[in-house]
């Protein structure tokens, strides 16, 4: 509690800034030029990204006032860096009573995520952005994130943009997986670690269904175990790989392919395969403080999972997306089917080789610092018949900022489907609160 | 079943929009206004809209329930000019602001080539042709001009007080004046609006160098709060320029 009241009364101490965490910084305005509240992009910055981290309509990237490096000083490089930190200042978690060793759990004040990030521009249509995150309630390792360079405006203004490396994806999807407005809440898990092994789920982490990979029983190419709600294929937050976009007929449209490693690896490259995609995205609207698009995509796999028989199998997803915005609402849903082809033979009659999941998300910024969100999730889970359990989850939160780079929220997910019993984590769960801290800086 | 119905929907959605959008987009002949118009739609459009009202999609975020919104265009009521007030901007004012940027609300937009820049104004001056049917006469800055000194500064500060600046900037120029803390401070679309904090030049939305400040006081910022005093400083070049190196004081790092 003294952390949060320490938290408090800094924030309440902190002049309004005008210049904030890197890109801020660099150009000088406040957060929300480019977010609707931080880390959700609105359409400014979805522009600037999509540009390379330059400014919609340029190929400047900051070079204009860009220094010679002999006379970097420390203004200047935190310019391009940026630190999120984050504190789950209160977790309770409330498990079925009917379960053995279940019950309520209550966790205080631990640091949670540590996320370091540079982004910038090389030089002229040449941008770059490397993240490194540091888990703490799993180890205090700093793993590398996203880390990839950018080639833009080839053939002309917005024509193609290049992006090569560990990279997101989804990030121009009408709902981006990265930067979600819901605190991430991640599971408890327990042994059984290791090769072909599935660990016990003590609490499921109620993530978006729509990006889960849904199945039960696949593995990843180094033979870890993918759980159901992890975010993968095109909704993965880093895959090795090359991504182009581009919008060469105005802002109405957008279209993007890749080709990816595709095999969840933390490293390396095994899936000689490759996996590809295809998106493309629709915009109307551009006045009376409204916008909507429309996206749909399809993500081939190829040889990108594991069976527990240690066979290669094929993970493919199809999804549309859509986005509404009007003054204070901003409204976002995706619905996506997942299919698992290649199955060995044996295992087709225990084995559902289809999913689906739906997401659907509003936000209202009720006041300047003040955003209410809800969410609901529901997915049709896949994989082995024997352990395959759907769920259903609704959670809303409230997100009020102190300033525009510091935020408490406090969020609560409800299990819409616990009365239906069963003793499987996406059943245990009854309801989980929290209460976060972040600050960018 | 379901994702190849699914695919072909999006197909044929997708091929739809292409025909429907190729027409009008090679239409388009390349002259200043229109190529600053595909500039304007790809720079400024999530911002200032699509018809240059200030209701782009990104509007509404940046200050959702407090000025300052994105400029509307159509109503000709520009903040920052180096003309009375009233009257409409030169072009090199908005030529300016595209540079320059808004601290804390516009970024600047010099990676536009200078020509780009120069297309962007003709076409932001289409939203109001009324305004641009006459040439902009340019208020004469004050001469002889007074170059900063500490004795220039005091003199500004009795020349700061009669003009009654403490009123919403406050005694010490940090924007905490009794109108302001009164929340008695609108723009002319009627959103709470807050004064400027002298002593944090790199604030000032209109630039905060010496000539940047003189243009602001003797134009005023239209659509604000703050007025023009041209017609009080007439024939008063000197407190004129006292005044500026009073604000020019007034931050830590002059």
């Amino acid at each position: 509690m003294g952390i949060i009241l320490m938290f408090t009364l800094w924030g309440s101490w902190m002049q309004d800034a005008y210049a904030l965490p890197a890109f801020a910084r660099k150009y000088q305005v406040n957060c929300n030029v480019c977010h609707t509240r931080q880390p959700r992009l609105n359409s400014f910055g979805e522009q600037f990204l999509e540009n390379g981290y330059q400014m919609p309509g340029t190929e400047d990237g900051g070079i204009v006032e860009k220094l010679k490096y002999g006379d970097v000083t420390l203004d200047q490089v935190s310019n391009y860096l940026g630190i999120l930190f984050g504190l789950n200042a209160l977790e309770n978690t409330q498990l079925r009573r009917d379960v053995p060793g279940s019950g309520d759990q209550t966790d205080i004040a631990s640091p949670t995520i540590l996320r370091m990030f540079t982004i910038g521009t090389f030089a002229k249509n040449v941008g770059f952005l490397v993240d490194s995150t540091t888990l703490f309630a799993q180890s205090s390792d700093l793993e590398l994130g996203r880390a990839f360079v950018t080639v833009n405006n080839l053939g002309g203004m917005d024509w193609a943009h290049l992006r090569v490396g560990r990279l997101d994806p989804s990030a121009y999807f009408s709902f981006a997986t990265d930067r979600p407005q819901f605190i991430p809440v991640g599971p408890k898990l327990a042994p059984p670690f290791g090769s072909f092994a599935t660990p016990a789920v003590d609490r499921w982490a109620p993530m978006p269904s729509a990006f889960a990979s849904k199945f039960y029983g696949l593995f990843d190419r180094s033979r870890t175990a993918i759980m159901p709600y992890e975010s993968t294929l095109y909704n993965s937050d880093k895959e090795l790989g090359i991504d182009l976009h581009g919008r060469p007929f105005g802002n109405w449209f957008l279209y993007q392919v890749g080709i990816l490693n595709g095999g969840n690896e933390r490293a390396g490259d095994s899936n000689h395969s490759k996996d590809w995609y295809v998106m493309t995205r629709f915009d109307y609207a551009q006045s009376d403080y409204f916008s909507a698009n429309l996206s749909g995509f399809a993500y081939f796999g190829n040889h990108n999972a594991k069976v527990s028989t240690g066979a290669d199998v094929s993970r493919s997803r199809y999804g549309v997306a859509a986005r509404l915005r009007y003054k204070w609402l901003d409204v976002y849903g995706a619905y996506t089917i997942d299919r698992v082809t290649d199955l060995p033979s044996g295992m087709s009659a225990t084995f559902d080789a289809t999913a689906s999941g739906v997401t659907v998300e509003t936000h209202a910024l009720v006041t300047d610092r003040l955003l209410l969100g809800v969410r609901f999730d529901h997915m049709d889970a896949g994989g082995l018949l024997a352990t395959r359990t759907s769920a259903t989850f609704l959670a809303w939160q409230a997100k009020y900022y102190l300033r525009s780079n510091l935020s408490m929220t406090i969020r609560h997910d409800m299990n819409l489907r616990d009365a239906e019993g069963g003793m499987s984590a996406a059943r245990n769960l009854r309801n989980l609160f929290s209460m976060d801290l972040t600050a960018v800086f | 079943m379901r994702v190849q119905t699914l695919m072909s929907y999006w197909l044929c959605l997708s091929i739809a929009g292409l025909i429907g959008h190729v027409s009008s987009w090679a239409a388009l002949a390349d002259s200043d206004i229109q190529l600053g118009q595909k500039i304007y739609e790809r720079s400024c459009v999530t911002c200032h809209g699509e018809f240059g009202k200030g209701d782009g999609p990104a509007a509404f975020y940046n200050s959702a329930y407090s000025a300052p919104r994105p400029r509307d265009f159509t109503v000709g009521n520009y903040k920052f000019r180096s003309t009375p007030s009233g009257e409409a901007p030169t072009d090199q004012d908005i030529f300016r602001v595209l540079t320059n940027g808004i601290p804390g609300y516009m970024p600047s937009f010099s990676g536009l080539s200078e020509e780009q820049r120069w297309q962007v104004t003709a076409y932001l001056k289409q939203f109001s042709p009324d305004l641009f049917r006459e040439s902009p006469t340019v208020v004469d800055l004050p001469d002889p001009f007074i170059p900063f000194s500490l004795k220039s500064a005091q003199q500004g500060r009795s020349v700061y007080l009669e003009m009654e600046c403490q009123a919403c900037h406050g005694l010490d120029g940090r924007g905490t004046g009794a109108t302001t803390l009164m929340n008695d401070l609108a723009d002319s679309r009627g959103l709470q609006i807050s004064s400027t904090d002298l002593t944090f030049p790199q604030s000032f939305k209109n630039g905060g160098t010496g000539q940047d400040i003189i243009r602001t006081v003797l134009t005023g910022l239209d659509g604000t709060p703050m007025p023009s005093y041209e017609a009080q400083l007439q024939g008063r070049s000197e407190d004129a320029w006292h005044l500026v190196n009073y604000v020019l004081s007034l931050s830590p790092t002059h």
